[in-house]
């Protein structure tokens, strides 16, 4: 076939493809919603949810629910070829060292033997579990939306999802988590998004090839 | 530079033209579009000689069409359209066996290639659209091949010319598709 009947045959199709950006609305939005239904019909809130909400613990599913949003914006950035998006990389890199810089400051002040008891508990296994399983259908909808994209590098367009999907499924699940020392949530909840972050760099490897 | 960048305008109306349904400017986008590209694959890949290198030229243009909604319309064509080539074009040599640098700053220096005498024929087309079923084939052979309009595709196939965009276009998207497989 000639270049030029090629271009005959994509001219004569009018149908534009869909944008990422609506499909991330459009897939996003339902899968949050159903992953917080979720939590409450399977898992339950804490006690004390509303108190936990306004006091200081409420870090515990805000620096999550940030990282999950300016992951999902970073994620939209890259389903353009061209992308660049340093400003970006910087903000999600600045929240990952302000992060260990709050564990490390936590890690300093309680000992390393504190960690270990934190690390000891049972509620480490089910966070590990739950955060994940929680993050599975927003995960599925962002590689559905990026697969409109045209990410440059689609595993890493995975792993920006993936941590999007971690992010917020994390937030969900302090909803039900009653572990808030600090020594606990970082480390626990940094796992579990980042499981969610490599199961996403795997598939986004294969799905969201062009 | 300024003849350059006089040129770099117009694609910018004619890819927003394109995004509302013109065709025309669409199709002479493309054209302008496919010199700059060809000019990108020769220059890496002489070794393909000039099919394998219309191939790969005809793999961009494939993904330009299909991706063309991730082109933001406040943002210049260019670096879009060079990002788009590089990531194909690494794609089709690593599939040939060959490694491929291609820094992407370095695309805007390649020169189109010249216009030449003969028509520029690829040769995976042929076998790729010999896989879809045969309506869909038939439908971008006829667009493609014999210059038809989607309007008397329609006519002679008996469909509606809305029937026969939405076949093109799932048949250019499974195109895509299978060129990927068989690149794999």
């Amino acid at each position: 076939m000639r270049t030029e009947d090629l271009i005959a045959a994509l001219s004569a199709d009018t149908t534009p493809g869909p944008r990422p950006e609506r499909r991330l609305a459009l897939g996003l939005v339902p899968a949050l919603l159903l992953a917080l239904a979720a939590l409450f019909a399977f898992w339950g809130p804490r006690e004390a949810l509303a108190a936990a909400l306004t006091g200081t613990t409420v870090a515990k599913t805000l620096v999550p629910l940030a990282l999950g949003a300016a992951a999902l914006w970073l994620a939209a950035e890259l389903c353009r070829p061209e992308a660049q998006p340093k400003a970006l990389r910087v903000a999600l890199a600045a929240l990952g060292a302000a992060a260990a810089a709050v564990f490390a400051m936590a890690l300093w002040r309680y000992g390393s033997a504190a960690l270990a008891i934190e690390m000891g508990r049972s509620s480490l296994w089910t966070c590990l579990q739950s955060v994940p399983a929680l993050s599975l259908l927003p995960l599925a909808a962002a590689l559905w939306a990026l697969r409109s994209g045209a990410p440059a590098r689609p595993a890493r367009a995975g792993a920006v999802a993936g941590l999007a999907a971690g992010g917020f499924g994390a937030a969900i699940y302090s909803l039900y988590c009653d572990q808030d020392a600090v020594l606990f949530y970082l480390p626990a909840y940094a796992a579990g998004i980042g499981l969610v972050a490599l199961t996403g760099a795997l598939l986004g490897a294969r799905l969201l090839r062009w | 530079m300024n003849k350059d960048s006089n040129r770099s305008a117009d694609w910018e109306a004619l890819m927003r033209a394109a995004n509302r349904g013109d065709g025309a400017a669409y199709a002479r986008l493309l054209r302008e579009i496919a010199p700059v590209v060809r000019g990108i694959v020769r220059a890496r890949g002489a070794r393909l000689g000039a099919e394998g290198c219309e191939d790969v030229v005809q793999d961009v243009l494939l993904a330009v069409h299909l991706k063309r909604h991730t082109w933001r319309e406040d943002a210049p064509v260019r670096p879009w359209l060079y990002a788009v080539t590089r990531h194909k074009v690494v794609d089709a040599f690593r599939a040939r066996g060959q490694r491929v640098e291609l820094p992407v700053e370095h695309l805007a220096e390649v020169l189109p290639a010249p216009e030449g005498p003969d028509p520029l024929v690829a040769r995976d087309m042929e076998k790729v659209i010999g896989r879809l079923d045969p309506r869909a084939a038939e439908i971008v052979r006829a667009i493609g091949l014999d210059g038809e309009s989607v309007a008397e595709t329609g006519a002679r196939l008996q469909m509606t010319e809305g029937a026969v965009r939405v076949a093109l276009h799932r048949a250019l998207k499974r195109i895509a598709r299978l060129r990927e497989r068989m690149i794999e």
